[in-house]
């Protein structure tokens, strides 16, 4: 993913002991047989064989071949040469490494002292004003926006992605889209109002056109730099909220309902009330709707003052377990000023960021685009991101959810105020064994 | 007669989500106006005096009554939304 710079990489631990035998990953294929004679190996000893597939120590040390089926892995005693001849065999080889020896880690009784030494240091430099030890480094220049692309899809890295969100539907539940919007003539749009009253999914506001191009806005638009995450996804347009910007629970689980229905793998919520509670209806919305496929991605609300030392709180529907809470990032990827901080209760957390300060997006015509910040403005980013990997992936509901959070980039932010980082496009190879597999 | 109106969400247990229309209608028993059985959700929404909360709790399948929370967004212009 990101490499840090050479010089901040730690040094490798010298001379990491080995065991002369070689550990083989296989591909998944389950029952496709390995070929041990091809590399001259005999005396197999499989997991399988042996009662509760554990396998002793003694056979271990014994057989040329040791398989642990369920992981397709072997650990084979045999020069690296040897397991070459794996490779060409019918099951592909993913990898042969070196099998290491591992050590408990030492424990260090310095590191108390040094700690403390290390403290005072700070202390004393913070108080006398100097440059502290370790934060001499000048601050990576700011995301910017630029001609192919605004600051946050570079962020994301989506301007990288070989992923578009083909086959994958997004449900966007807001003021709706301008339905003749220049940048989405031709896209598939599916467009229902759960407004009382309104029959047309037209919007009069704004906000939800702009969180519609954000997640799901052409590849390359017809003017302007690229503002759209999902550009081939299928946009489900729900108008949830009136074009006075409010809704109420009806409508709004109307909408959620509707989108899980249709099997919209992404619903994005750039909507919420503060409240501190999570909000019954919601959470069990939120895992009924995940039990069928369906991530609910919400944004976790802009009651933060952080200048004047308020950080706020997670609201409804945010803060319910089942539903993903995303904060905002400006440009230099910190806490934006208004985003909210994680509540102490379950399902409160922030979950993941994105960037949501001037952020450039679409906008009903005549103003084509308009550039705005909020937690609002973060959600899309993420439902966007969700149908990537969901197209690379294959993966729904909590898995969907687990990749993702493991596809951010961890960022020095407290994780109350921005979770598991900046979630991330998935990149080429991303969701293969192959481009799972390191080494490989 | 004359408690206002309250609009609720009703949220039925995954035990009765097989029979959503048989809850709604002991909620309409109950003096509920129910407006969507949301089926994909096991949720019920509509209208109810606000003192007839306790009859819809007691319905057999239902989980959870909450008075339904407003969302309101900025208006077009504001810098934060």
């Amino acid at each position: 993913m990101i490499d840090p710079p050479a010089a901040a990489r730690p040094p490798r631990s010298p001379g990491a002991q080995t065991t002369g035998r070689q550990v083989v990953v296989f591909a998944d294929a389950a029952d496709e047989p390995v070929d041990w004679s091809a590399a001259g190996i005999s005396d197999v000893a499989d997991s399988r064989d042996f009662s509760s597939g554990r396998v002793p120590a003694q056979a271990m040390r014994d057989a040329g071949a040791t398989v642990f089926a369920r992981l397709g892995i072997a650990v084979v005693a045999a020069g690296p040469d040897q397991v070459a001849a794996l490779r060409g065999a019918r099951r592909p080889v993913l990898s042969v490494s070196p099998e290491l020896v591992h050590h408990v880690l030492p424990e260090d009784p310095s590191a108390y002292v040094r700690g403390y030494r290390d403290g005072v240091t700070d202390l004393a430099a913070r108080l006398a004003g100097a440059p502290v030890p370790g934060e001499e480094t000048p601050l990576p220049p700011p995301f910017a926006d630029t001609a192919a692309a605004t600051w946050g899809i570079q962020a994301v890295q989506a301007t990288t992605s070989p992923f578009t969100g083909q086959g994958v539907r997004v449900a966007v539940l807001d003021t709706g889209l301008d339905l003749q919007h220049p940048d989405f003539v031709g896209r598939t749009v599916t467009a229902e109002s759960f407004v009382t009253g309104v029959d047309s999914a037209q919007d009069g506001h704004g906000h939800g056109t702009h969180c519609t191009g954000t997640a799901c806005g052409p590849r390359v638009p017809p003017a302007g730099p690229r503002y759209g995450v999902a550009s081939d996804a299928e946009v489900f347009v729900g108008k949830v909220l009136s074009d006075e910007g409010s809704g109420d629970d009806g409508g709004i689980l109307a909408g959620i309902d509707w989108a899980v229905a249709n099997g919209c793998a992404v619903i994005s919520m750039s909507l919420g009330a503060d409240v501190a509670e999570a909000h019954p209806p919601y959470s069990a919305a939120g895992r009924r709707a995940l039990e069928q496929g369906s991530l609910i991605v919400a944004a976790a609300g802009n009651n933060a003052d952080r200048e004047n030392g308020e950080f706020g709180f997670v609201g409804a529907p945010a803060n319910s377990v089942e539903i993903l809470a995303v904060g905002a990032l400006d440009p230099r990827l910190t806490t934006a000023w208004f985003s909210a901080r994680s509540l102490p209760v379950p399902g409160g957390e922030v979950d993941v960021a994105a960037p949501g300060v001037d952020v450039l997006s679409a906008w009903p015509m005549p103003e084509r685009y308009n550039t705005i910040s909020g937690t609002s403005m973060a959600t899309p980013h993420v439902a966007g991101l969700a149908a990537l990997w969901a197209e690379a992936t294959g993966r729904r509901g909590y898995e969907l959810w687990a990749t993702l959070t493991q596809a951010s980039r961890r960022l020095t932010e407290p994780s109350v105020d921005v979770g598991s980082g900046l979630v991330l496009a998935p990149q080429e190879g991303a969701g293969t064994a192959r481009g799972r597999s390191r080494g490989a | 007669m004359g408690s206002p109106l309250s609009r609720f969400s009703v949220t039925v247990d995954d035990g009765h989500l097989a029979e959503l229309d048989s809850v709604a209608s002991a909620l309409r028993d109950s003096g509920m106006e129910v407006e969507r059985v949301l089926g994909a959700l096991g949720v019920i929404t509509g209208q109810a005096p606000a003192d007839a909360r306790p009859s819809l709790l007691a319905v057999p399948g239902v989980t959870s009554v909450d008075e339904q929370l407003r969302v309101s967004l900025p208006p077009p212009d504001s810098p934060v939304q």
